[in-house]
């Protein structure tokens, strides 16, 4: 492939499946790693980046890097067959190969939040993100202060990591709420009933010299974002993500943009603040 | 990663919104003849000019009697083909930089293994003769997005292959813009060389180092000036075609763009929008003529089992699915709302990333739309309501995109 060079820009990575897991009737998580073992070795992202994913013969789909930068060797990506491409994924078994374009986008600022208590609230598939970010600051853990992760989803069945979240609620230095949907719950249940923004509300996390990060499907954030407020966090200690349609990553196909602000370059991760300061577009 | 391309030294002269004819290099003369022998000794060469064209065959050329003839920008053989000074062509040159559908890379699947082939980056060097200025003025404009931050190769490659000239134009109709989008109807940004109409053939200039390159391997074809007063004559006529052309497209529009990208900003709810989406079917040919318009799909093409191509595609964001989430949510769930897209990205967000306007005011756009939307009223009307300061109540919906908040 001495060519590659030619149309480095669009031309992905080839990454070998090494593990698929089941998250979700739905929902499989994939850990790819880089064929060729030079990229593997110069291979760097941070958490909050996104990359495009490529099944070939079906496309090429934006999800984010769900493992975390911590751990190197390898990258995940979580995903609900939706479309096309997301479809053909649950055809693609151990050893296949697939294409990887990136990391692309902006990060969450982790180093800044050294020192600090973190609150991670997510909904649904949202958390993919957000695990990201999760066993970041949880491989370094004596660099922050309390973590609390509140996570809900539909139903139990809908709820993804779920061997990680007993992990985490193993931990005595993770605070962990799960709730799932009324109605979502099974019968040996023990976490939360309710929506994920009153659960957040009485779990009343303190907003003191914290940062919270909000990811999920739009109702969820645009619902937890006033609680958030309530709760005293300020619009900029508050950050998200935005998942617009995507095709090229790198800022030319020209699809993502809210107003002046392209997701692919500047963002996916906001602040609360910098969403009130877009326009109703995503 | 991908490093940002270098600007050639003549775009970045040519970027400075200001500069709208740059000082040329070198001032000759092509006679018609000389053109006629240059087109063809091309040919011969294999290095075919694109030009404006006579449309298509018998078939497509015969239109309404006593109608002009279409044209279109294609690789020319004989003078006889050329369309100097005939209709505007259909398409801008933009399908010569970036095709309707290209190839980005072929994949073959063999066992336990996928091969990735590149498309060839390797283009023929080339020449466009007679481009209109408001193509030319294209190139440089979207060179910025396909070289912000990471470089699109298959792009660049296809830039630096071809040498541009435009040819001074006369302005097609009352759906011309130029000169209230930065340029005028001989502006040379963009261009390698200009030729202007004079008595005989065209007075041709030079700005770049690949416009002084191909007149040098040309040097038969063309001729210096004549001295004294037969050169002033030459220069003289050139320079009142321009301001004849001048003068004719001045008249079509004026904007005053801070008053037009500050309205745009403060009124992204504004009720004007929900006036021109209606009128809007969403096909998209304002996007496929626009010379600026650069949005594209990605998608594979599986040829057979086991080998296909990954593509791209023109797209555009008149299309409901452009933006549509696997999850059925979609930002711009209405006509209104990508319409209106289509004018910020134009005048406002392009604007406040790489600097003037994502428009060349070829009019394309309005004479092609089949519901009549023309992008140069509607930016009039913007205009109007910029001036009036108050424009439509937003009803305290308008929303700012800048530190300031919610609009008054």
């Amino acid at each position: 492939m001495s060519d590659r060079a030619a149309t480095a820009l669009y031309q992905p990575d080839l990454v070998v499946v090494e593990a698929v897991t089941d998250e979700t009737p739905d929902t499989r998580t994939y850990r790819l790693r880089f064929r060729d073992p030079e990229r593997a070795a110069a291979f760097t992202f941070r958490a909050g980046q996104f990359g495009e994913y490529s099944v070939f013969g079906a496309g090429e789909s934006t999800f984010c890097i769900a493992s975390p930068p911590t751990r190197a060797g390898y990258l995940e990506c979580t995903v609900k067959a939706a479309g096309k491409v997301t479809g053909s994924l649950r055809q693609v078994d151990i050893g296949d190969l697939l294409g990887f374009r990136g990391p692309y986008g902006n990060a969450f600022p982790v180093e800044e939040w050294e020192g600090r208590d973190l609150v991670f609230i997510a909904g649904g598939i949202g958390l993919a993100p957000v695990r990201c970010l999760i066993w970041n600051v949880l491989d370094l853990r004596e660099r922050y202060g309390d973590v609390t992760i509140v996570y809900g989803a539909r139903s139990v069945a809908d709820l993804v990591y779920k061997r990680e979240l007993e992990e985490w609620a193993a931990r005595d230095d993770v605070r962990l709420v799960t709730t799932v949907d009324p109605g979502g719950e099974t019968p040996d249940w023990r976490g939360e009933v309710g929506y994920v923004t009153p659960v957040v509300e009485r779990a009343a996390p303190r907003a003191e010299g914290a940062v919270a990060v909000l990811c999920g499907p739009p109702i969820v954030v645009k619902l937890t974002l006033p609680v958030l407020a309530k709760l005293g966090f300020a619009d900029e200690a508050v950050y998200t993500t935005l998942e617009n349609r995507m095709k090229c990553g790198v800022g030319k196909c020209g699809r993502c943009n809210i107003g002046s602000v392209y997701v692919c370059k500047d963002g996916p991760v906001f602040t609360a603040a910098q969403l009130k300061a877009l326009p109703q577009d995503y | 990663m991908n490093g940002r391309a270098a600007d050639s030294g003549h775009d970045r002269a040519a970027d400075g919104v200001a500069t709208q004819s740059a000082a040329p290099r070198r001032v000759l003369l092509l006679t018609h003849d000389g053109l006629a022998t240059l087109v063809e000794e091309l040919a011969t060469a294999d290095a075919a000019a694109v030009a404006p064209a006579w449309a298509g065959g018998a078939g497509r050329a015969a239109g309404a009697p006593g109608a002009p003839r279409e044209t279109e920008y294609r690789a020319v053989t004989g003078a006889a083909e050329l369309a100097f000074g005939g209709r505007l062509p259909r398409l801008s040159l933009k399908q010569f930089f970036l095709p309707p559908t290209e190839v980005l890379f072929t994949w073959r699947r063999t066992a336990g293994d996928v091969e990735l082939t590149a498309a060839p980056t390797d283009v023929p060097a080339r020449v466009v003769l007679g481009a209109r200025p408001c193509d030319a003025a294209a190139l440089p404009i979207v060179d910025r997005v396909m070289n912000w931050d990471y470089a699109d190769e298959l792009w660049n490659a296809r830039r630096a292959a071809t040498t541009v000239f435009s040819l001074a134009c006369g302005v097609e109709d009352e759906s011309c813009f130029c000169s209230a989008v930065f340029l005028e109807p001989a502006a040379t940004r963009g261009s390698d060389g200009s030729l202007t109409p004079v008595d005989g053939g065209y007075l041709v200039e030079t700005f770049s180092d690949k416009g002084e390159a191909f007149v040098a391997a040309h040097a038969d074809r063309f001729a210096e000036p004549p001295a004294g007063a037969a050169g002033d004559e030459l220069r003289a006529q050139a320079e009142a075609f321009r301001a004849a052309a001048r003068e004719r497209v001045a008249a079509n529009l004026r904007l005053d763009h801070d008053r037009v990208r500050d309205w745009l900003e403060h009124h992204f709810d504004d009720p004007f929008w929900a006036t021109l989406g209606p009128r809007c079917n969403g096909c998209g040919v304002c996007s496929s003529v626009c010379p600026t318009c650069h949005c594209f799909d990605i998608v594979d093409e599986p040829e057979s089992v086991g080998h296909g191509v990954r593509r791209r595609n023109w797209d555009t964001c008149q299309a409901c699915v452009f933006t549509l989430h696997a999850s059925g949510h979609n930002p711009r769930a209405d006509q209104n709302a990508r319409y209106r897209q289509r004018v910020e990205h134009k005048f406002l967000v392009y604007p406040t990333r790489f600097g003037d306007v994502l428009c060349t005011g070829c009019g394309r756009c309005s004479r092609a739309c089949p519901t009549g939307q023309d992008l140069s009223e509607v930016l009039a009307a913007i205009d109007g309501l910029s001036r009036s300061g108050a424009g439509p109540d937003t009803g305290g919906a308008g929303r700012s995109h800048g530190a300031e908040g919610a609009a008054s």
